[in-house]
C-alpha cells in the first residue's frame, strides 16, 4: 500500500534527480508535481545566473562545467562535497519536521554552535579514553545540548506565549556568541592567531567511511536522519500527529491530540539534529572549535527544508544540492575566476521562486 | 570611568547605532503593516552596496543615497510582491533574500573591481558639529557633533514617530498590520499597503546600509552587514513595536558595542562576549515578562485573504 | 426612503431570492423575518453592494442606485452592522472611527473626533468612552462602535443583521432604545432577525420571507405571533420517512444542567438537560446561533462545559477529552468537513484512522500498521460505497458527498453507543443527503442512539422520533414527533413560544 520511497532513494547521491523523482514520485501525484516545480525553479534560476556570468564575460557553460568537474571530477572532491552536505542535511531533516507541524525553527545556527560546545568539551576532557567511546559521547553530548538549546526556545514559546520565531532567532544571538566566550576562556587555545580551541586528539576525530578520502562518519548519519525522518513522519503515530497538526489544529483537537508537547517533542528533535551536525563539524571537519564554524548553516537548513518541499527524504537531494554547490563554486572560482558567491544567487533565486509557486500551505501536496 | 571616557563611549554609541538604527525604522514600517522583517539585512546590504557604487562612479554623496534607498526598495518590494501576492511565507522569504542579495552583492563586486572595492573618503562625511548646541555640556559632545547622517537618523526617528501616531496614512498602516478586514472593510487593500510598507522599509534600510559603507566604514566588503539586521529586529522587539522605542533599542546595541570595545582597557569583569549577550537576553526576559508578546502587530505574518 | 423592487438572485438552481419586494420608509423600523435560508442576508447583501443581483431595482430617496461595493452603498447613505464587527481591536474607539474616513483628515484629529463620539453618544444614548481600547471592551459596546462609525459617517439607513444574537438581555434593551431615538431622528432601519419577541417590540412593519419569497407583510401592532411563525415555516408537512416502530430502549446518554459561558464570558448554553435512549433520533431544531455547534462541541469533548455533567452509559465523561469519549462510545460528526472533521490534503485512509489512529489495532508502539490501517480502509470504502480512486486518494478529490461518507464511515463505523449529528447533510446534493439519512435510520433500527441537530425544520420532521427546540442557549422539552404541533415548533424557533417564559427575558 505504501511505496517503497527510502530504499529507491538511498544509494544515490549528488545531482541526480532521479531518486529525488522514485522518492517523491511514490508519494502519489502532488509530490511528483511539487518536485517538478521545484526543478524548474532551479533551471529558472541557473538561468538567470547564467545570464549574470555571461554580463561579465564569461561562458555560463564553462562555469558550470568547472562547477559539476569541481564536485564530481575527483573521488576527493566528491568526498569533500559530501561533506559539505552533512550539515545541511541533518539540519534540513529537523526543520522540515518543524515545518509539518507548522512550527517554524530559524534557531538550528545557535543549536549547531551549542552542539559543538559540548561536542568539544567532551572530546577535551575524555583524551584518555578509547576512541569509539568518545566519539559515542561527543556526538551524544552535541545532539544534548542542541537540543536543550532548543527546547529553551519551545519552552518560553509555550509558557509565556512568545512568538516561536522571536525565540529561536534571539537564543541564535546567544548561542553563537557562547562559542566566542568559551573560546575566549577556557577553551581557547593560548597563542593561537585565530579564536579557536585545542586540536582534539587523533582518537576523537570521526573515523572515515572511505579509506584515502576525507569523506567522514557523518555523512551516513545524515542518510540515517533522512531515512528516520521519513519513517517518523509516514510511519509512525508522533508523525501522523505532526501532520495532523500542521494541517488543521481544529482536526488535531478532534482527533485528540494534545498540541504543546507535540510542539516541544518535534523542537527539541530538531535541535538534537541540529546539534549533532555541530558535533560533526567539529568532530569531523575542523577538529576542534572554531568561532564562526556554525554561520550561515541555520537559514540554509530553513532553505534546504523549504526546497525539500518539507519532505525528509527530499531532503537528502536539496541538501546535496546546497553542499555540491558551495563545493563546486569554489573550483569555478579557481579555475574560470567566476566569483563563487554566485551560488548564493542561485540558492537564493532557488527559494524566491520555490517559495512564491509553492509556500509552505499543503497546496497540492500530500500531507 | 573618567568623565571624557564615558562622554567618548556615549558619543561612538550613538554613532554606532545610526546605521543599525535606519535598518530598525525601516523594519519597523514593515513590521507595523503586517510583515515579518526577515529580509532587512539583505535590504541593507543591497543598500550599501548601491550606495557604495554610486558614489565611487559619481562621487556625489546625495546620488549614493538616493540609489541606496532604491536598492534597498526593490528588494523590499520583491518580499512585499511575494508575500502579499503569491502568499509566500514572510520568515522564510526574507531568508530567502537575505541569501540572494549577499551572493549578487559579492559577486558584483568581484565582477566590477575584481574583488576589492576602492576606499571611499568623501568630506561631507565628517562630522558636522551643529553651532551653539555642540557646545553645550555633556550633550553637546554626544548629540550634536556628529556625522550629518546621525541627525538625519534622529530626525527620523521623529518624523515617523508623528506619522505613525497622528497621520491618516499612519493609522491605516497600523490598522493594516492589526486588523486587515477592518481596514478593506472602509476600502483600503491591505495588499497593496503591506507592499508599499515593505518598499519604504527597504529604502530605509537601504539608507542604513548606505550610512553604514559611506559614514562607518568608507567601503564595501563582502556581507558587510554581518548580522545587524537581525539585531535590528532585536530592537524593535526590545523598542515594543515603537520608534522611540527602537531608538533606545539601537542606542543599547550602539553602547554595548562601544563598551565592548573598551572593555579591556578597564579590565571589567565581565567578558566582552557576554556584554554583548545582555541585549538578547534582555530581550528574552523582556518578551517573556509581557507574555503574548503584547504590542506586537496583532495580524503580522498572517497573509490577508479576500473572502 | 428605500425602495427595492423585484429583487432576484440565484445561485445555479438554488433561488436566494425571488422577485421580492422591500421598502423602507423613512423614520420606521422594518423588520426581516425568516429562518436560516429563507434570503434575509441575500437581499441585503445585494442591498449593500456585496453581491450583484440578477434583477431587480434599488432606489433611495428617489434616486435609483446599483452598489458596486460597500463604499458605493456607504456614499448612498446606506449603513451596515454585521453580526461579525470589522473593529481593530489594538485600536481605541476614536481610532476605529477615523479610519478611512476622510471628515478625520491627513493630520488626525482625535480631540475633535472624540467630541463628535461624545456628542452622538449622548444623543442616541449608545454610552462608549472615546479612548476605550475596543479589544477590551465587551461585545455590546464593540456593537455601539460600530453604530456610531455608521452614523457618523452620514448612513440614513441603516441595516442591523442579527444584532441581539450575542448580546446580554440588558444589551438588548439598551440596543432597542437606541434604534428608537434613530427612528426618532427620521433614519430608517431594517431589523434582520429569526427572533419574534424582538421584532413584534421594536417594528413598525413586518416582511417575513420564505424560501427566498416573501411570504407575507404585517403591520406589527395587529400581527399575531402563531401567524408570524407559520409564515416563516409553512410548507407541506414533510411525510416522516419509514422507520421501524419501536420503543425506545434505555437512556444512553444523560445530560444534566449544562452550561457553557464563552472567552467573554456570555452564557451560550443554559441549564440544558435531557436524555438519549438506544434507538431513537433526538432532533434539534433551532436557528443557527442559539448554541447548537456549542452543545455538539461539549458534548463530543472539543469544549468543556462551565457546568453540568454528561453521562454515557452509566459513566460520567464530562471531563474526558474528545478521543476518550470516543473510546467510550460516543461519535460526533461535526458540520465543517474542510475544518474538523475531515483533513482534505490527508488520504481516505488516513482520515479514516483519525480518530484512533494512536490505538491497537491500527497502531502499536508508536508505529502505525499500515496493513490494518490499509484493511480498515477497504472495509469502510466497501461498506459505506464510497467513490474514490483509492485509499490513498486525497480526501480532497472526493465530491462533497463522498467526504462526508467518509466522516460517516469512520463515526458510524465503529458501531458507536451515541451519534452526535450536526447537519450531517450541509452541503450535499440529494442522492448524498438521502444516503447520509439511510445510514443514521440503520443505526437506530440497530440500536444506537442519535442526537440529530439541525437547522432544516424539514429534516428535523423527516427524521425525528422525538423532538426539541434550541433557542437562546436553552434547550426546550423534548416532544414526540407525532405529537409536534408545526406551529408550536415555529413559535419556540422563534422565541415565543413555551419557552420564552423558560428564556426568562427580563423585557
Amino acid at each position: 500500500m505504501r511505496a517503497a520511497g527510502p530504499n529507491a532513494a538511498l544509494g544515490e547521491a549528488g545531482f541526480t534527480w532521479l531518486s529525488l523523482k522514485s522518492g517523491l514520485g511514490a508519494r502519489r501525484d502532488n509530490g511528483l508535481f511539487s518536485f517538478l516545480l521545484v526543478c524548474i525553479a532551479v533551471v529558472a534560476a541557473l538561468t538567470v545566473t547564467g545570464l549574470l556570468i555571461l554580463a561579465v564575460g564569461k561562458s555560463p557553460m564553462a562555469a558550470y562545467s568547472a562547477l559539476v568537474r569541481g564536485v564530481f571530477g575527483t573521488t576527493a572532491r566528491f568526498a569533500f562535497a559530501l561533506n559539505k552536505s552533512t550539515p545541511y542535511i541533518l539540519a534540513g531533516v529537523g526543520v522540515a519536521l518543524c515545518f509539518r507541524a507548522k512550527l517554524i525553527n530559524i534557531g538550528a545556527e545557535g543549536q549547531i554552535a551549542v552542539g559543538g560546545i559540548a561536542a568539544t568539551w567532551i572530546g577535551l576532557n575524555l583524551e584518555a579514553a578509547p576512541s569509539a567511546l568518545i566519539i559515542a559521547m561527543a556526538l551524544a553530548a552535541g545532539a544534548a545540548g542542541g537540543a536543550a538549546w532548543s527546547a529553551l526556545a519551545a519552552i518560553i514559546w509555550l509558557k509565556r506565549h512568545v512568538h516561536e520565531v522571536l525565540c529561536t532567532l534571539l537564543l541564535n544571538f546567544v548561542g553563537v556568541l557562547l562559542v566566542s566566550e568559551a573560546l575566549h576562556g577556557e577553551m581557547g587555545e593560548p597563542g593561537a592567531g585565530f579564536p579557536q580551541s585545542a586540536l582534539l586528539g587523533r582518537s576523537a576525530w570521526l573515523p572515515r567511511l572511505l579509506p584515502g578520502t576525507d569523506l567522514h562518519l557523518g555523512f551516513l548519519m545524515a542518510v540515517l536522519a533522512v531515512i528516520g525522518g521519513y519513517l517518523l513522519l509516514w510511519r509512525t503515530t508522533f508523525g501522523f500527529r505532526l501532520r495532523l497538526l500542521g494541517a488543521s489544529r481544529r482536526a488535531a483537537t478532534y482527533a485528540g491530540i494534545a498540541e504543546p508537547r507535540c510542539a516541544l517533542a518535534v523542537m527539541t528533535l530538531a535541535g538534537a539534529l541540529a546539534g549533532l551536525a555541530g558535533a560533526i563539524e567539529v568532530l569531523g571537519v575542523h577538529y576542534r572549535l572554531i568561532e564562526g564554524f556554525s554561520a550561515g548553516f541555520g537559514f540554509n537548513a530553513v532553505a534546504v527544508a523549504l526546497i525539500a518541499s518539507i519532505n525528509p527524504i527530499g531532503v537528502l537531494p536539496a541538501g546535496l544540492f546546497f553542499g555540491c554547490l558551495e563545493a563546486g563554486a569554489l573550483a569555478m572560482q579557481r579555475e574560470l575566476g567566476v566569483p563563487s558567491s554566485l551560488v548564493f544567487v542561485i540558492q537564493g533565486l532557488t527559494m524566491v521562486l520555490v517559495l512564491c509557486v509553492m509556500g509552505l500551505s499543503p497546496r497540492g501536496r500530500r500531507v | 570611568m573618567e568623565y571624557v571616557g564615558f562622554m567618548d563611549i556615549a558619543a561612538a554609541a550613538v554613532r554606532i547605532a545610526i546605521p543599525l538604527l535606519f535598518a530598525a525604522l525601516g523594519a519597523l514600517v514593515s513590521e507595523r503593516a503586517g510583515t515579518f522583517a526577515v529580509g532587512i539585512e539583505g535590504m541593507m546590504l543591497a543598500g550599501a552596496f548601491g550606495g557604495a557604487i554610486a558614489v565611487l562612479m559619481t562621487t556625489s554623496l546625495l546620488i549614493g543615497l538616493v540609489v541606496a534607498a532604491a536598492s534597498g526598495a526593490v528588494v523590499g518590494g520583491t518580499v512585499g510582491i511575494a508575500t502579499a501576492k503569491f502568499r509566500a511565507d514572510q520568515m522564510v522569504t526574507g531568508l530567502a533574500v537575505n541569501i540572494l542579495v549577499l551572493g549578487l552583492t559579492s559577486f558584483l563586486l568581484r565582477a566590477l573591481f575584481g574583488g576589492r572595492a576602492p576606499v571611499i573618503r568623501l568630506a561631507t562625511l565628517g562630522t558636522w558639529p551643529i553651532p551653539f548646541l555642540a557646545d553645550l555640556p555633556i550633550l553637546g559632545p554626544i548629540l550634536f557633533r556628529q556625522p550629518g547622517l546621525v541627525y538625519v537618523g534622529l530626525l527620523l526617528t521623529a518624523l515617523l514617530s508623528v506619522f505613525l501616531a497622528k497621520t491618516r496614512t499612519g493609522l491605516m498602516l497600523r490598522a493594516v498590520g492589526d486588523g486587515p478586514e477592518a481596514a478593506f472593510a472602509v476600502g483600503a487593500d491591505p495588499g497593496m499597503v503591506r507592499i508599499a510598507a515593505t518598499v519604504v522599509g527597504g529604502a530605509l534600510a537601504g539608507l542604513g546600509g548606505a550610512v553604514l559603507s559611506l559614514q562607518e566604514v568608507g567601503t564595501f566588503t563582502d556581507g558587510m552587514t554581518n548580522g545587524r539586521g537581525f539585531i535590528a529586529l532585536a530592537a524593535i522587539i526590545i523598542g515594543r513595536w515603537t520608534p522611540f522605542g527602537v531608538l533606545s533599542g539601537c542606542l543599547l546595541f550602539g553602547a554595548v558595542t562601544a563598551l565592548e570595545l573598551r572593555a579591556q582597557a578597564w579590565g571589567l569583569p565581565l567578558s566582552s562576549y557576554v556584554i554583548q549577550m545582555l541585549p538578547y537576553i534582555a530581550a528574552l526576559v523582556l518578551l517573556a515578562g509581557i507574555g503574548r508578546s503584547a504590542r506586537m502587530p496583532a495580524a503580522i505574518g498572517i497573509p490577508f485573504v479576500r473572502h | 426612503m428605500l425602495q427595492m423592487r423585484g429583487i432576484c438572485k440565484s445561485y445555479g438552481s438554488v433561488r436566494a431570492n425571488w422577485d421580492v419586494d422591500f421598502d423602507v420608509p423613512g423614520g420606521r423600523i422594518v423588520g426581516l423575518l425568516g429562518e436560516n435560508g429563507s434570503g434575509k442576508t441575500t437581499l441585503m447583501k445585494v442591498l449593500f453592494g456585496i453581491i450583484a443581483p440578477d434583477a431587480g431595482t434599488i432606489t433611495i430617496n428617489g434616486r435609483r442606485i446599483a452598489p458596486q461595493s460597500p463604499r458605493d452603498a456607504i456614499a448612498a447613505g446606506l449603513g451596515m452592522i454585521h453580526q461579525h464587527f470589522t473593529l481593530v481591536d489594538a485600536m481605541s474607539v476614536t481610532e476605529n472611527v477615523m479610519l478611512g474616513w476622510d471628515r478625520a483628515g491627513y493630520w488626525l484629529r482625535p480631540r475633535e473626533i472624540a467630541s463628535l463620539i461624545a456628542r452622538a453618544s449622548q444623543s442616541y444614548g449608545l454610552k462608549v468612552d472615546p479612548d476605550a481600547i475596543v479589544g477590551d471592551l465587551p461585545h455590546g459596546q464593540r456593537q455601539r462602535v460600530e453604530i456610531i462609525k455608521t452614523i457618523l459617517r452620514g448612513a440614513e439607513l441603516l441595516i442591523l443583521d442579527e444584532p441581539t444574537s450575542n448580546l446580554s438581555p440588558p444589551e438588548v434593551a439598551g440596543l432597542l432604545d437606541v434604534m428608537r431615538r434613530l427612528r426618532e431622528q427620521g433614519r430608517g432601519i431594517v431589523f434582520i432577525s429569526h427572533k419574534l419577541d424582538e421584532v413584534l417590540e421594536i417594528c413598525d412593519e413586518i416582511v417575513v420571507l420564505r424560501d427566498g419569497e416573501v411570504a407575507g407583510r404585517r403591520a406589527a401592532s395587529g400581527a399575531s405571533k402563531s401567524e408570524l411563525a407559520r409564515m416563516m415555516i409553512c410548507r407541506e408537512v414533510a411525510t416522516a420517512i419509514e422507520k421501524r416502530q419501536h420503543d425506545a430502549g434505555p437512556a444512553v446518554l444523560h445530560v444534566a444542567k449544562l452550561s457553557w459561558r464563552d472567552e467573554q464570558g456570555m452564557e451560550r448554553l443554559r441549564n440544558i438537560s435531557f436524555s438519549l435512549h438506544a434507538g431513537e433520533i433526538l432532533a434539534i431544531a433551532g436557528v443557527d446561533g442559539n448554541g447548537q455547534s456549542e452543545l455538539a462541541d461539549v458534548l463530543a469533548g472539543l469544549r468543556r462545559a462551565t457546568e453540568g455533567g454528561i453521562e454515557l452509559a452509566g459513566q460520567d465523561i464530562t471531563d474526558e477529552p474528545a478521543s476518550k469519549r470516543l473510546e467510550a462510545g460516543l461519535a460526533y460528526i461535526p458540520v465543517d468537513r474542510a475544518t474538523t472533521s475531515l483533513v482534505p490534503a490527508m488520504s481516505v485512509a488516513d482520515n479514516l484512522a483519525l480518530r484512533d489512529f494512536d490505538q491497537v489495532p491500527l497502531a502499536r508502539h508508536g508505529w502505525l500498521c499500515a496493513e490494518a490501517i490499509a484493511a480498515r480502509a477497504a472495509q469502510r470504502i466497501a461498506e459505506f460505497d464510497i467513490r474514490a480512486a483509492g485509499p490513498d486518494a486525497p480526501a480532497s478529490s472526493l465530491s462533497g458527498g463522498n467526504q462526508q461518507k467518509i466522516v460517516i464511515a469512520r463515526e458510524v463505523g465503529r458501531r458507536p453507543k451515541a451519534l452526535i449529528a450536526l447537519q450531517p447533510t450541509w452541503g450535499l446534493d440529494p442522492g448524498a443527503t438521502r444516503f447520509v439519512v439511510e445510514q443514521l435510520i440503520t443505526m437506530r433500527d440497530a440500536g444506537g442512539a442519535i442526537l440529530y441537530v439541525s437547522s432544516s425544520l424539514e429534516e428535523v420532521l423527516m427524521l425525528a422520533d422525538r423532538i426539541a427546540v434550541m433557542y437562546g442557549g436553552r434547550l426546550s422539552k423534548p416532544i414526540a414527533r407525532d405529537a409536534a404541533d408545526i406551529t408550536e415548533i415555529g413559535l419556540m424557533m422563534a422565541g415565543a413560544g413555551g419557552m420564552s417564559a423558560a428564556a426568562g427575558r427580563s423585557a
